[in-house]
This record gives structure tokens, sequence and C-alpha cells, in this order.
């Protein structure tokens, strides 16, 4: 069967198709372990400060603002009939949203083997959880008397009542709380290997206390490795499912309903990739700064940021097929109220929160065609902020444009937030900075261990890797 | 990964196969024959069983296109030495789309009594109902006509496109004919999406038309995939065995495909999963319908058949990971699959003619012999006619894990050989 091949020539891939290393400038595997533990190493830089300092004040006013609104209750903020779901819904699914990058590139990149993954999963991983962190503020400080908040678990209250187990808003408890835990324990497992080399290159008895704690003694024994893989298999087996059932019990907050421009089956798929794709924008929005300002362009590469911006193109389009199968079928069902929820919105008094949200979410990704501007870093964080501003503003269409018109014109009105519901949500932002901010001083934002293993050295088919007669490795 | 990437050299002996030779061309007779038979005993029964036929093959056509798209895409290197199948099950489209010609006489000569599109009788009775006039213009005789064309016209630009600049490439080795593919990719994609959308609901959901799901579409895409997988999964492995992709079909390539077919698995259980909960939890007539007329009589078993069998029998199957390895797995699960997907679309179709359960009837074996036997034959004709996979494609080496730049495949798969017999173990 040689013949088959016989004649079949096998060339490098000419200009433009090569492959770039995952590491630029054949870095050593001891710079790249300078690089990434450096960051949280030596005095902390000036920038960091300017950063953090606003973000502590972000986060010091959201306090505020949460204190008031329960000391209040949830009159300061602006829904009241028909829109009973305001901003807190929608902050809470764009947030949710946004954690579903960093579990997708850890738990799904990594079953299918995509190597590309170990340069962005652990920042991607942080990000995630402190994303649920700030999503799971709404739900709980909406309910206004926050201090019954237990009442959604399932345990008997005084009065032997149990919680509404077939409302879509009760799995969001089970869903949401369970993918924090998860997402938090593969995180902080990828991140044992890691601690240890911090704590071998500690220099102060703290930093060595610290960080051998939360290492758990890692010594980097073969034993020890075989059983991290195992575990980190395992643990990306059990977080594959979680990744996608998150966003479909989310999206089943509104498709199990009757209402209007809620009630679709594609919901839940659409959702998902909704969530991919914000993941996906606010991983670009941090790294992209982060390379530059951090000097690790070599390990967080243009490549790197180039594939995020094909998965940003791919669910952006999936997005983009959903919005349009929505509208097509209001027109198909015949159903008169649907078909006005969807011309209500593209024509609507929120007709702007409509076409910002296609501008966003649709048009803008489509740029990512173009290689010239997936390898433009500046544009590209231009792009992920639209694409940001896009999937909240889907969230806002799907809840508020929905809901602002009633099935009868005496129940129509216009949604308005307060300056409650702005404060409180930008200020969701210096809580997710201010702990992004710690994390990148005090942890290595990129999984050390991992990128070694993609570099040619580790590869052994690699001539630069591998086993060499007669040499020791 | 690097045990699974080695070649299968110690392959057993390719089957002989000469004996089959002839069986598509029997096939297509028989069921030829028998199909005009059927429509002429039985217009209304043979053009429904004739729908659940096709519909059930233009997913290897559909599956082929879009798998060869995606593999453009995403530039993808390991699907390099299998992606000349994904372009023949895809130029089945051209061919595919003239077989819908049967339906277009049902729908356009055949009487009011055997018409198997209830909106189709309805305009022609001059009393349309609501479902019907509010989809007015696309629920019209004309666009129905149109949408088969538009969908033709599509598969077959975007299949004949994706091969023909793949062949060239076998000659030339130009690095522009990838450009050219990628550029179709991109087109294409779009273009997969709606036609897909469009066939799937003008063909299939159609049949009730007062029905409608977003989700829809993408239903009948996670099937027509999974099953595309399947195929060319079992073709691999038969090209492997007989010899023209021996040495260039590695074990990681029944991996990928297992692997695919497992997440597709899933895919087609999560899409049908949503679409019925979210029907059943809101509960409104005009929707639940659907399902509670396939709750009726035994198509309530088959609706149990295709959760057991669709979904938890290949997913317990293919959850372990060395099973994508195993053909004598791997190639029955391939067949169940195809029985799978027909019973399938057997319950999207059939129930609008026989709403107390299935009538499995010769008719429809006919009609599956007819389309089937004429596609493997058409599919047997362009394997043969043009090289087995892609000769000069700029991924190849990748594809085969080498890293050696330039110089004859053979002689960098030998190397490696010797490399291995020579304990050069890592």
């Amino acid at each position: 069967m040689a013949d088959v091949i016989a004649n079949v020539e096998v060339k490098a891939p000419p200009a433009g198709l090569e492959r770039e290393p995952l590491v630029l400038n054949q870095r050593s595997l001891g710079w790249i372990s300078d690089a990434i533990a450096g960051v949280a190493e030596g005095k902390t830089p000036r920038w960091w400060w300017i950063a953090f300092i606003p973000s502590v004040i972000a986060m010091t006013v959201m306090t505020v603002m949460i204190v008031y609104l329960l000391s209040t209750g949830v009159g300061v903020w602006g829904p009241g009939h028909p829109v009973m779901w305001g901003w807190a819904i929608i902050n809470f699914v764009w947030w949710i949203g946004i954690g579903h990058a960093g579990t997708l590139i850890s738990a799904i990149l990594f079953l299918l083997r995509q190597r590309w993954r170990t340069s962005i999963n652990r920042a991607a991983e942080a990000m995630t959880i402190f994303a649920v962190m700030c999503a799971g503020i709404f739900p709980l400080i909406h309910i206004g008397r926050i201090w019954l908040g237990w009442w959604l678990f399932p345990l008997p209250n005084q009065n032997s009542i149990w919680p509404q187990f077939r409302s879509p808003l009760m799995w969001d408890v089970f869903a949401v709380s369970t993918y924090f835990t998860v997402s938090l324990l593969f995180w902080y497992m990828g991140l044992i290997p890691d601690l240890a080399v911090m704590r071998d290159r500690a220099k102060t008895k703290i930093r060595k206390f610290a960080y051998g704690l939360f290492s758990l003694g890692w010594t980097g024994s073969n034993r020890h490795w075989s059983n991290y893989e195992k575990a980190y298999l395992i643990l990306a087996g059990l977080s594959t499912p979680l990744v996608l059932s998150v966003h479909s019990i989310v999206s089943m907050d509104f498709s199990v309903s009757q209402l209007p421009g809620w009630h679709t089956t594609i919901f839940p798929p659409y959702f998902v990739a909704g969530a991919v794709f914000s993941g996906f924008g606010m991983v670009l929005s941090l790294l992209i700064p982060l390379r530059t300002i951090l000097k690790l362009e070599d390990i967080i590469t243009v490549r790197h940021v180039e594939l995020m911006c094909k998965v940003v193109l791919a669910t952006g389009s999936i997005v983009g097929y959903a919005y349009a199968m929505e509208f097509f079928i209001a027109w198909y069902s015949g159903n008169p109220y649907e078909r006005y929820a969807f011309i209500n919105r593209a024509m609507g008094p929120y007709a702007w929160g409509y076409w910002v949200m296609i501008g966003c979410n649709v048009i803008v990704p489509q740029c990512f065609w173009f290689k010239s501007i997936r390898s433009n870093m500046l544009i590209v964080f231009i792009l992920s902020i639209f694409v940001n501003i896009g999937m909240w503003f889907e969230r806002f269409v799907i809840v508020v444009i929905s809901l602002h018109r009633d099935f009868l014109p005496a129940n129509w009105g216009y949604f308005k937030p307060t300056w409650v519901d702005i404060t409180t949500y930008m200020g969701t932002f210096g809580l997710f900075f201010t702990l992004f901010l710690l994390f990148i001083r005090f942890m290595p934002i990129i999984a050390i261990t991992e990128v070694k293993g993609v570099t040619p050295q580790a590869d052994p088919h690699h001539p630069l890797g591998g086993a060499k007669p007669g040499g020791h490795h | 990964m690097s045990s699974h990437s080695s070649s299968t050299s110690s392959q057993p002996a390719p089957f002989d196969l000469s004996a089959w030779r002839n069986v598509p061309t029997v096939l297509m007779v028989i069921g030829g024959i028998g199909a005009v038979a059927a429509a002429i005993l039985d217009p209304k029964h043979a053009a429904f069983s004739y729908l659940t036929a096709y519909m059930f093959f233009l997913s290897f056509g559909l599956g082929g296109l879009i798998l060869t798209i995606l593999h453009h895409l995403f530039d993808a290197a390991w699907s390099v030495p299998i992606r000349r199948i994904n372009e023949h099950l895809a130029c089945l489209l051209p061919t595919l789309a003239l077989l819908f010609i049967p339906i277009l006489i049902n729908v356009l000569m055949a009487g009011n009594d055997n018409i198997i599109y209830h909106w189709i009788v309805l305009l022609k009775e001059g009393k349309p109902d609501h479902a019907v006039t509010s989809k007015y213009p696309l629920f019209t005789v004309n666009s129905f006509v149109a949408a088969w064309v538009i969908c033709g016209v599509v598969w077959t630009v975007l299949s004949r496109g994706l091969r023909k600049y793949s062949l060239e490439q076998d000659k030339t080795g130009s690095i522009e004919c990838t450009r050219t593919l990628r550029r179709y990719a991109a087109v294409g994609v779009f273009l997969f999406a709606i036609t897909l959308t469009l066939a799937a609901i003008m063909w299939m959901k159609a049949l009730q038309h007062e029905w409608f799901s977003t989700m829809y579409g993408v239903y009948y895409f996670a099937g027509s995939t999974w099953t595309t997988l399947a195929t060319v999964y079992l073709i691999v492995w038969l090209l492997q065995r007989q010899g023209p992709l021996r040495e260039v079909v590695r074990e990681k390539t029944f991996y990928f495909l297992g692997s695919l077919l497992f997440a597709f698995t899933v895919f087609y259980a999560y899409v049908t999963f949503f679409q019925y909960f979210i029907i059943w939890n809101a509960n409104m007539p005009e929707e639940t319908f659907f399902f509670v007329s396939r709750e009726h009589g035994v198509w309530f078993w088959v609706s149990m058949v295709i959760i057991f069998g669709h979904f938890f029998g290949p997913f317990l199957t293919l959850l372990r990971i060395d099973v994508k390895l195993l053909p004598w797995v791997m190639i029955p699960l391939a067949s169940w699959v195809w029985l799978m997907h027909y019973v399938d679309m057997t319950f999207n179709i059939m129930p609008v003619m026989f709403p107390e359960g299935p009538h499995v009837s010769w008719m429809d074996f006919a009609c599956v012999a007819f389309i089937g036997g004429l596609l493997v034959k058409l599919f047997l004709k362009s394997l043969n006619a043009h090289p087995m996979f892609p000769q000069k494609d700029p991924r190849f080496a990748e594809a085969m894990d080498i890293y050696v730049p330039e110089g004859k495949l053979a002689q960098a798969v030998g190397a490696r050989a010797a490399k291995a017999t020579s304990g050069g173990k890592h």
C-alpha cells in the first residue's frame, strides 16, 4: 500500500499558513517561570495601584447602594408595573454569561485537546469565579428581605414550606451554586503545581508559609502528577455539562413562560452561545492590556488573541442565527402577540436598544473574518468592549422590551433605571476588578506548568524536544 | 497522544468485497421499481415513505457539506486525510436535490386526497386557514418550488466548488486553492444554515403547518451531523482496512471521529430535550399538539426508542475513551445510528399519516433501497474517480504528526516506523 503515498509530497506550510508556536522566541522553561511568577513577586507596580484604588472605591459604592437598598426597600430600583424585572436580572444574566469562558476554556478546550488554551485558562478561570460572584449578588438582593434568602435552599423553614421546585429560579440556585463550586475547585486544583513554584521561589516567611499551605505539599513527584492529571480529567468531564447546563437553565427563567419574546425553544443553545461569546469578549478585554503591561506577549501571543477572536466570531454568528430564527418564527407562528413583540423590539420605543444589540453582537464580530483586524490588538480590544456592551443589551432587550408593553395598551409603560440601579451595576465592576487585581498580584496568572507542556522542548515528536540519543533530558 | 498517533501498520487483510459490487445497483433497480409501484398503488403512503427516506438520506449530504466547511473554517489538520470522503458525501447534494422531484410531483400534480402537505390542500381548495394565510407569501406553491430551487442551487454550488478546488490542489499544490476553499467555507456556513433550516421547515415541519419551533433547524442539523459522523467513521474504517487510507489514517483520526460522534449524541439529546421541555412546560395548545399526537398509540413507544436508542445507548457506549478505537463496537454502532436516525425521521413525518402508530410497509423499504442504492453507487463512483485523500494539502504534514518539512511522505512514514522499531520510545 505504500504505492498510495509514494508520490505524496509533504511540505512545510507556506508563508501565511504557518502555525506560530504557542510560546514565541524559543523561550526557555526557566524564562517562562520567571516571566509568570515574577508578576506576583517584587514591589507592587504603580499601574496596579492606579487600577486598584478606583476599583475599591467602586466596590465600596456598590456596598453602600446595597445597604441603601436593603434598608429602604426594592422601590429604590426602577422596576414597576409593567416592567417588574429590571436591571437586577439583566446584570445577573450578563455576569453569569461572562462567567462561562473560564470553564469552557479549561474544561471543554481541554477535552478537545486545544493546546492553545494553556496561556489563557488560568486568568479566564479566575474571571469566571469573580464574575459568578458578581452575578450572585443580584438574585440575593433583589428579594428585598435578604435575611430570608436561605428559603431558596431546600431546608424546611419554620412553616414546613419547601421551595417551589417547579420554578426555574430554583433551578438557577442549584445550577449556579454547583457551577461556582466546581469552577472554584477546578481553578484551585490547577493552581496547586504553580503555587508550589511560587512557594519554592518565595523569599519571605509569610509567602513561603502561605504558598506552602495552599500548595498542599506538592513535590512534583510522578505520583503527584499522575493523581493530578486524573483529577483534572475528571473535573473537566464534570465541568463540561455544567458549563452547558448553567446558561441553559438561566434561559429557562424566560423560555418556560408563555410570554411572547420569552417563550422560544431555541433559547437554551442560544443563551449558551451568547454566554461563551460574552465570556470570550471579556477575556479579550482583560488579557489584551495585561499582556502588554506585564510583558507577556511571548506567552499570550497574537495567535492566542486571533483564536479567541474566531471563537467570538463563531458564537456571534450562532447568536445572529438565533436572533433571525426568533424573528422568523414569530412571523411564521401567525400569533399576533408574538409578531408584535418582535416588531416592537425592532421599531418600538426601545428600538435603539435592539439595534445596539444587533450591531454589537452580530455585525461587530463579523470584522473578525479579517486577519488584519484579528491581529491588531487595539482594534480587537475596542471590538471586545462592543461585545460586552452588546451582550448587556441583549438581556435588556429580552427583559425590558418584552415586558414594557403588556397584552393590553393600558398596561404599557416605559422603564427607566434609577441612579441606584446604575451605581449598583457600576459597583459590581469595582468588586470584579478588585478581585481580579488581587489575583494578578498574588497568583500566577498563567498556568506555568501547562504552558511549559506546550513548548517544543516538551514535545517528544518535535526536533527540539524529547529524548535525544545518548543525551540527558 | 503519542501512542494514539502511531500508524496502524499491522492491519488485518482486506475484505473480499467483490460479491457486494452489484448490491447498490440491485437495490436501486428493485427499490426504484418498488417505489414506482407504490406510487401507483397508494400514492399518499408512497409519498410519505419517500419523504421519510429522502430526509434520512439528505442528512448524509448536508452532514458531509458542513463537515467540509468546518474543516476549512477551523483550519483543521487531523481531518485532512478524511476530507475527501466528506467532499464526496457533500457532492451527493445535487443528486439529492433532483431526488426531491417526486415530492414536487406530489405537490403539483397529485389529487387533493393524496397530497402530503395539508396546507397545500387547503390552498388548492381555496380554504386556507389562519396558519396558512399568516405565512403568505412563504406558504404558496410557487414559494415551495422556489425553496427547492434555492436549496438545490446553493448546495450544488457549494459542494461542487469545495471539491473542485480540493481536487485542483491535488494537481497544482497551489496555496491559492486553500484560500479559495476558506472563502467558500466562510460564505458557505451562512448559506448552509439558511438552506438547511429552510429545507427542514418547508419539507418536514410544514407537514403540520400549524406547529412552530425555533429549534427545529438546529434539531435536524444535530441529527444529520450525528448520522454523517457515524457514516464517515465506517467509511474511513473500511477504506483503511481495504488499503487506500491505510498509511494516512491514524488512531487519532478514529478517536476524534468517535469523540465528535459522542459530542453530537449529547448535542442532539440536549436540543431535543429542550425543544420538548419548553413546549411541555408552557403547555400552550398551539404547540403541544405536535407532541400530544406523538404520545398516542404506538408512537409513545417509538418516542421511548428514540430516548433510549438515540441517546442513552450511544451515550453510554461512547462514554469510555477506548471504545472509540474499537471497530467491533463502533461499526455496529454506526449501523445503529442509521436506524435511529431513520426512526427519528419516521417519528417526525409518519404520525401525520398514521396517528395511531407506525405502519412498517414494503414501500418504506423500496424508497430506502432506491435512494440509498443510487447514492451509494454515485458515492463509490466519485471515490474511485479521484484520489482518496487530498494529496498536497498544506496541513498534511501536521495531520501525519511529521515535523520533517520537506520530502516524500513514504520516506517520512518509513523513517518513523524504523525509529519506532529500533526502540525509540518516548
